[in-house]
């Protein structure tokens, strides 16, 4: 390929070209370059390739963001529940929430469990680290039947902690995402049943559990799980505590004279 | 593209040369008028031609010599022969092809092929975790400063816009070594 001398200056024109930053002058003067060395259109054609791959598989993944809203939006949104619970008893009105709105619709994939390398900028990888960094790049890629298959083999060939629970974890979220709710169950079962002296990963397999088991009617057992997801105190806490009170709510177990300080660890 | 020897084999009547340099001027053309205008892909190959075909009358004409001009030209030609093309179609009926035609944002997508992307795909699967990491920090903030990657990274911006070719190259070789297969 023959491409000009000031090549690294066409390659970040392209770049901004891609990210929406040239005004129309520049994408006049950018096509001059393409017209004199048409081999780098072909280099555009593969950076916006690799844009759309990157946004498609964003978008397949897309999630409801909840942990991620501001403090007053979990305090306004646990005094709303509490206020239309209120309401509720008091008029004696249908509740006018769903239970839908307090769950997550799908699991993003920064939610899955990789390497501590990955994130760490660890040196030293085990094989059982690397099969888990290469089943999260087969997620990325959209590739999740090759990612299922990875995450099998990190259980069959290295159960042990943590790399099973995150394995089980992972192959949960994937199940979760494709709505097949009781293979999901079963794995985020395990999961947090291996990750018990693991804080984190536990508390996201029980939170994730509690909105598997809604999503099949199980609400007992929902109520149960997202309550040890609440109780470990770590990011799910708020949107398990709002889970935590319609389920309570739904299943009559709610008193409004504890709606104050209704909280599942309680 | 060397167009000064587009300018000799037209003068030179080389037909083998001007197929040559037609082919390759088609494609930039054809590619311009999708992603600026959104044309279709049959308008597009028919106002590419015109174009090139208007332009080797202007050069046989010695009204058009320069390389820089005749690139001017070219663009400037498909372009107003797409948009009077469009404008017959909604027959109104202009001499001239109005200034105020409202401009589309470019429409980047049209660049790609269905083929070409599927093995892109697949390429794009093989990279490894930290490529894969870093290229999807990259693309995911547009508009970003490369400082601000670098600094993501932990790099300087020069290193930042290295890792992103070496990648872009690991892909790049990936998808040569596919498509001729």
């Amino acid at each position: 390929m023959s491409v000009p001398k000031n090549q690294d200056d066409i390659y970040q024109k392209i770049d901004a070209y891609i990210n929406g930053t040239l005004d129309e002058k520049q994408k006049d003067a950018l096509w001059v370059e393409f017209a004199k060395t048409p081999d780098l259109l072909d280099q555009l054609e593969l950076e916006v390739g690799i844009k759309k791959i990157i946004q498609d598989s964003a978008k397949k993944n897309a999630v409801s963001n909840v942990y991620s809203l501001p403090n007053w939006v979990w305090h306004a949104s646990a005094a709303a529940v509490i206020l239309i619970v209120a309401l509720v008893q008091l008029l004696g009105v249908d509740t006018p929430t769903q239970i839908e709105d307090f769950l997550v619709g799908n699991i993003p994939n920064e939610q899955l469990e990789t390497a501590n390398g990955v994130r760490s900028d660890e040196i030293t990888l085990t094989k059982a680290d690397s099969l888990l960094n290469v089943g999260f790049a087969a997620i990325s890629s959209g590739d999740n039947d090759k990612a299922l298959e990875i995450f099998a083999e990190v259980i069959s060939e290295y159960d042990e902690e943590p790399y099973a629970s995150k394995a089980y974890l992972n192959t949960g979220i994937i199940k979760y995402n494709d709505g097949a709710y009781d293979q999901a169950i079963t794995n985020f079962k395990e999961a947090a049943e291996r990750a018990k002296e693991n804080r984190m990963i536990s508390e996201k397999a029980f939170w994730y559990l509690g909105n598997a088991y809604v999503n099949i009617g199980e609400m007992e057992k929902a109520l149960f799980a997202v309550g040890e997801a609440y109780t470990r105190d770590g990011i799910f806490r708020k949107p398990a505590f709002l889970l935590y009170q319609k389920l309570n709510y739904d299943l009559g177990n709610f008193d409004i004279e504890d709606a104050e300080e209704a909280s599942p660890d309680q | 593209m060397d167009y000064s020897k587009f300018v000799t084999a037209v003068l030179n009547n080389d037909k083998e040369s001007i197929r040559d340099s037609y082919v390759i001027i088609t494609k930039v053309l054809v590619k311009f008028l999708l992603v600026r205008l959104d044309a279709n892909i049959e308008d597009a190959k028919d106002s590419a031609q015109n174009a090139i075909m208007f332009s080797i009358e202007k050069i046989k004409n010695e009204e058009l010599n320069h390389p820089d001009y005749i690139i001017h030209y070219l663009f400037t030609t498909a372009k107003h022969d797409y948009l009077k093309h469009q404008n017959k179609q909604k027959e109104s009926n202009y001499e001239e092809v109005p200034d105020n035609y409202s401009q589309k944002s470019d429409q980047l997508e049209r660049i790609l092929d269905d083929e070409k992307h599927s093995i892109l795909k697949r390429c794009f699967s093989k990279l490894k975790p930290k490529q894969l990491a870093y290229i999807s920090f990259w693309f995911n903030n547009p508009g970003s400063e490369t400082a601000l990657v670098a600094k993501h990274f932990g790099i300087s911006v020069n290193n930042a816009w290295t890792k992103k070719h070496r990648i872009i190259q690991v892909l790049k070789e990936c998808f040569e070594r596919n498509i001729n297969k």
